[in-house]
């Protein structure tokens, strides 16, 4: 009994806390510009853009409020995979099926690098949060660190034995978490380039995303059996699991929600983005829309903005939004 | 008593606690200290008289374990944004980024064509490799590579809050694996005059500060052979461009610079006396550890430190562990007993690392001394954990303070307080997190913590201080007056005697057999053969120490230890440079300002010795003989020392100097009861219980010369005898002096002005002869009678006493004389003083501050005397 109470009370006030437990996600804009398959959408820090890149090699850059159209950034030979933005939203970078990465100055549009160095096509990247490193995964099972101004490759992390599909700096930059679809994910010491740990995912699923939570201290991880987990890397334990939405072939962008309630999304193969409260696992909502695959789901930095994006039988991104 | 011994602990932590930076900053990680969480009727944890003695644990970095968490993973609230708020750096983040980018503000001094446009970004693609050996470009790309891993440290640490750290942790980084690329082509000086070269024109601003900062840390640690690369690069820069660079390299930035520097360490109250056990028996090939040598410095601003080093008897050969460190042993205890008997009333703090840790116990065990501080202690041996029920170390007394590390191999935390469980003595454990043997961090901790060493050694010292204040201040309150030091003085005494005949022993069996360095003399006349044994002129270091029972003066059984040591000059130069010079990366002003000094003095333009020459040639004997107490060991302070100085020559020129040593003859065969004539008639009036005598001989051990006296004194004299024999020259009239001899000889041309303890001596016309102590290797004698000790015998070691000579008047007289020999083998010195200022010399007329500016004179001469180190 005694022990009962103070749970009922805790759990009460969790209740409480989430009381609107649903998030009324509404779908606000459709962005139609790309030709082929969109590979990855993502805001800018400062909240002002929103990024796509596409498998019609290029990457487009849209007004993240009004999804207006600003400009596209030519360069890449062929299919992009990734495009990630740098710290203070003036750069990009984009992982490309030519082998190459290259740093965009958005006001420009201009090509700022061209990162070479990979033997395969280049898969995911990202800044640090200083944007002095880049981190590139690839085909090749390689994990390269990049350094921006000299467009040099400083590191080379070879530790995977199946392609990259994710790579990510924690928020202070100090580490780099790095998922194969050999089943692991590796947390590196980013200024050494040393494994710390090694996260071995149930039977080996491929891992087919895994990024840090916001303040570093979780990652979440989504294998092609239709699962996202979030562990606790330090200990090596995990704590959550999100299930109930459809991943078993394409390696789907998920995202933490902070700016209302805390949410996890992710796109899903049954063309739905789907919304689970990070505490509870359950399910908050499924945003019905696309008419394809969603490959890409991305969270604006300070307003209850999604991005979604769908592959080459939809071709668009949609923005929804909520009042939460 | 405990009760207020601990309450006296609380207030001194406590008041610790508000003043220490590094204290504070280190509490964190400190567990609740149950004692200080007592309630004020609460009996102090040593209330008990059955309670253990040993004193809470303290934790300095420890990481707390997590605790395991048994709660329902659903229950887990779980937060993915907030982000722990990172500790605030332990030292002034300002000050730590600017020298951490002295480098790079810095880096274009080290460009040799200042006015060409730095390489650009590519450079890489822009070396020219043609005509490249296959060494150098091996070479060339392992720095690349170095550098380039440094670059990712940098860059990826870059905004981190504790980056200053952690830039530290890749430069140390990115050094060695310079050093190991340099040193896989043996430091070639071509090949790496040319890597350097190539490196400077080619390499990118931002790559060349990396490799500045690598430059910078080695030029600390292997200053030569970084200076031999850079040669070439400035003979081509210029004058200007060198010195800058050289500036730059002077010495590796440290983080921590600003906190340390504002908040030093003050003086131990009671002015203590601080003895530090060597680990292990010193030797040329393997010189004392920077880090050992670092710390001795830094506990240099605590007290007078007096490194105590063994050297191998016999050159190591055929001399068993268990000899070696009865040897050790011998040579602390009787280091101890010498500074008790000079300094009756200054406490004694026994300090030692790992080894010399357990020397310093298992002295105490046998000698009184205040305190003990073990850094590092090797607790676990290959038949177990030490603390069996027949371990000596059991019966310590003297409260000890052990420091350890986390990580240790020879020792472990848990293991250590079952030891200090069993221990009688008052006892206090600091464990240093993530710490080694040596009380070195891992740089993952360092990484975590964002600590440096230096903050940690602070944060040691301010727990050895800690404790030592605690110790300290309840000993000073006692002194003479309460009734239970009297009691340990009662108790003290009979143990001293019988200590004493132990102390026969021991060196008897350890050392006699093993060589003549630790020889005793059969009879007392074996001195004398020991002077001449030792003349050698490449007599590796070597210390004799003998024992001879003597009668009293006072006619109670008794024994007194007569030890004769012998040393090699430049080693004894070289523990008190180690004393001295500060070897830390980060020498406190206090250090610098005495080396300030001490190059001031050191151009001091001295007067040019008449003696100079004449001293060239002499072996110079030295023996010190002073007269034990009766009464506990340590004599009271000596009203009237006499001190003969004989400087034995062979062609007795002087009748003056035949004068004097038959002074001493007589001084020494008179012996037993009172010095010579002349003295003893000064001592008795003057006090009587004084007791030394000190006699010292510089003895041409000249072929035709004979020691006159020499054999009767030694064998009569009760007490202390020092027998030094710094040059081993051959005789007057044999012309093949070996170099080794002359250079030993090279008499301290330029020596500085006399020390005040001797002008003072010599001040007097009264006939009083005064011994100078002469410093032996064992021990760098911080027991000399005028408390000025290693000055006297830096003096003397250096071959200063002609210079000695020249400032007395009397002596100048006979060293002119002896100099317009040419070939003076033997120089008797006679030094005068007046009974009453001879007094004032005595030890407890000698304040803290004395001993400190003649060791610092003496240190001119000795540094400029300093042969290359090996």
């Amino acid at each position: 009994m005694a022990a009962e109470e103070p749970r009922g009370a805790f759990s009460s006030a969790w209740r409480h806390q989430e009381m609107p437990t649903k998030p009324n996600y509404a779908l606000k804009l459709t962005l139609e510009g790309h030709t082929e398959a969109v590979s990855s959408v993502k805001f800018s820090p400062d909240g002002e853009w929103l990024a796509s890149s596409s498998a019609d090699k290029v990457i487009i850059i849209w007004g993240a409020y009004d999804g207006n159209y600003e400009k596209t950034l030519y360069g890449h030979n062929l299919e992009i995979s990734d495009v990630a933005w740098s710290s203070d939203s003036s750069c990009l970078v984009s992982a490309s099926d030519d082998k190459t990465l290259k740093i965009w100055d958005v006001r420009s549009g201009k090509c700022l690098k061209t990162l070479k160095g990979h033997n395969d096509y280049v898969f995911c990247c990202n800044f640090n949060p200083a944007s002095t490193l880049i981190v590139s995964g690839s085909f090749d099972e390689s994990v390269k660190i990049w350094e921006v101004k000299t467009g040099k490759c400083l590191k080379t992390l070879t530790a995977h034995s199946d392609p990259v599909s994710a790579v990510h700096f924690n928020s202070t930059g100090s580490l780099i978490v790095s998922g194969s679809y050999d089943g692991l994910c590796r947390i590196w010491d980013a200024a050494s380039g040393q494994c710390l740990k090694t996260l071995a995912v149930d039977d080996n699923l491929p891992v087919s995303f895994v990024k840090f939570s916001p303040n570093g201290k979780y990652i979440l991880i989504s294998t092609l059996d239709s699962t996202l987990k979030l562990w606790d890397y330090s200990r090596g334990r995990c704590l959550k699991t999100y299930s109930g939405h459809k991943n078993e072939k394409y390696c789907i962008f998920s995202n933490f929600s902070v700016t209302g309630g805390k949410w996890i999304v992710s796109g899903s193969e049954d063309n739905l983005v789907y919304i689970w409260s990070i505490q509870t696992k359950e399910i908050v909502q499924k945003l019905q829309g696309h008419t394809d695959v969603v490959i890409a789901a991305a969270c604006h930095p300070t307003e209850n903005i999604i991005a979604s994006a769908a592959l080459e039988n939809d071709k668009t991104i949609k923005l929804w939004m909520s009042d939460y | 008593m405990a009760h207020r011994g601990g309450e006296r602990d609380f207030q001194t932590s406590a008041r610790r606690m508000g003043t220490s930076l590094l204290f504070q900053l280190s509490v964190h990680e400190r567990e609740l200290d149950l004692v200080f969480l007592d309630h004020s009727y609460a009996k102090p944890w040593s209330a008990h008289p059955d309670a253990s003695s040993a004193r809470p644990t303290r934790m300095l970095f420890v990481t707390p374990r997590r605790q395991q968490e048994n709660t329902i993973e659903s229950d887990v609230p779980i937060d993915v944004e907030t982000v722990t708020s990172t500790p605030v750096p332990l030292y002034d983040n300002q000050k730590a980024r600017s020298v951490m980018n002295e480098c790079e503000r810095h880096v274009i001094f080290a460009r040799t064509d200042a006015d060409a446009p730095p390489p650009p970004e590519d450079w890489e693609e822009h070396v020219n490799r043609t005509g490249w050996t296959v060494a150098q470009n091996k070479l060339f790309n392992k720095i690349l590579k170095a550098l380039q891993s440094d670059r990712l440290a940098r860059l990826a640490n870059e905004g981190a809050c504790n980056e200053p750290v952690l830039r530290r942790v890749a430069v140390d980084k990115c050094a060695r694996r310079v050093r190991q690329a340099l040193a896989s082509v043996s430091w070639d000086t071509k090949l790496t005059q040319w890597l350097h070269t190539t490196l400077v024109e080619t390499l990118s601003l931002p790559m060349l500060a990396a490799y500045l900062d690598a430059l910078q840390t080695l030029k600390g640690k292997i200053p030569t052979l970084i200076d031999r690369m850079l040669v070439s690069s400035n003979t081509k820069t210029g004058a200007a461009g060198a010195e800058a660079l050289s500036l730059l390299l002077k010495r590796p930035w440290d983080p921590a610079v600003g906190v340390l520097s504002h908040n030093k360490p003050s003086k131990l109250p009671g002015s203590p006396l601080i003895l530090i056990a060597s680990s292990g028996p010193s030797s040329s090939v393997f010189p004392t550890s920077r880090r050992h040598r670092f710390w001795q410095s830094q506990l240099s601003c605590l007290g007078k430190v007096i490194p105590v080093a063994t050297h191998l008897l016999n050159g190591g050969n055929g001399v068993g562990i268990l000899q070696c460190l009865e040897h050790m042993i011998g040579g602390v205890r009787s280091k101890v007993l010498e500074v008790h008997s000079h300094f009756p009333h200054k406490p004694v703090i026994l300090i030692g690392w790992n080894t010399g840790a357990l020397v310093a116990c298992h002295v105490s065990v046998m000698e009184y001394v205040t305190a003990v501080v073990c850094l590092g202690f090797p607790l676990l041996t290959v038949d177990g954990p030490r603390g069996d029920v027949d371990d000596p170390l059991l019966d310590m007394k003297t409260p000890v303070l052990f420091v350890i590390g986390q990580n240790s191999l020879q020792c472990h935390p848990e293991a250590m307080e079952d030891f200090r469980e069993k221990i009688r003595a008052e006892n206090s454990l600091v464990v240093v997190g993530g710490a080694d043997d040596n009380l070195r961090i891992s740089k993952a901790k360092k990484k975590s913590e964002g600590l440096t060493q230096s903050m940690v050694d602070r944060c040691i010292q301010d727990e050895i201080v800690d404790f030592l204040t605690g110790v300290l201040t309840r000993t000073e309150g006692h002194v003479g007056s309460e009734p239970r030091d009297q009691d340990a003085e009662k108790k003290k005494k009979p143990r001293d005697v019988s200590r004493r005949d132990l102390a026969f022993e021991i060196p008897e069996r350890g050392s006699r057999p093993a060589s003549p360095a630790a020889k005793l003399p059969a009879s007392p006349s074996g001195s004398e053969d020991l002077s001449s044994v030792s003349s050698s002129p490449t007599s590796s270091p070597k210390t004799r120490v003998t024992t001879v029972p003597l009668a009293q003066k006072s006619g109670q059984l008794g024994s007194s230890q007569l030890l004769k040591r012998h040393m090699q000059r430049t080693e004894a130069v070289l523990s008190h440079k180690q004393a001295q010079v500060p070897i830390s990366s980060e020498p406190t002003e206090e250090v610098e300002k005495e080396e300030l000094r001490v190059q001031l003095k050191r151009h001091h333009p001295s007067s040019p010795l008449p003696a100079s020459k004449a001293s060239k040639r002499p072996k110079i004997k030295v023996s010190l003989i002073s007269q034990g107490d009766v009464t506990g060991g340590a004599p009271e302070a000596a009203g009237g020392k006499p001190i003969t100085m004989t400087l034995g020559q062979a062609s007795a020129g002087t009748k003056e100097l035949t004068g004097l040593l038959s002074t001493a003859k007589s001084n020494s065969s008179e012996g037993g009861v009172a010095a010579s004539p002349a003295p003893a008639g000064v001592s008795s009036s003057t006090s009587p219980t004084a007791l030394h005598t000190l006699q010292s001989r510089l003895v041409a051990t000249s072929p035709g010369s004979s020691l006159p006296g020499a054999t009767s004194a030694s064998s009569l004299l009760q007490g202390l005898s020092f027998s030094l024999q710094d040059i081993s020259g051959k005789s007057s009239g044999l012309p093949p002096n070996s170099p080794s001899g002359l250079a030993a000889q090279a008499t301290s041309v330029k020596l500085p002005t006399p020390m005040q303890s001797l002008g003072a001596i010599t001040t007097g016309t009264s006939t009083l002869v005064r011994t100078i102590p002469v410093a032996t290797t064992l021990s760098s004698l911080g027991t000399t009678p005028g408390g000025k000790p290693t000055a006297i015998h830096q003096l003397l070691t250096n071959g200063g006493l002609a210079k000695l000579a020249s400032s007395l008047p009397g002596l100048a007289q006979i060293s002119n004389q002896a100099s317009g020999l040419k070939v003076p083998t033997t120089i008797t010195l006679t030094l005068r003083g007046q009974p009453s200022r001879i007094t004032t010399l005595s030890p407890m007329a000698s304040g803290p501050a004395g001993p400190e500016e003649p060791t610092s004179q003496a240190l001119a001469s000795s540094s400029q005397r300093l042969p290359p180190a090996p």
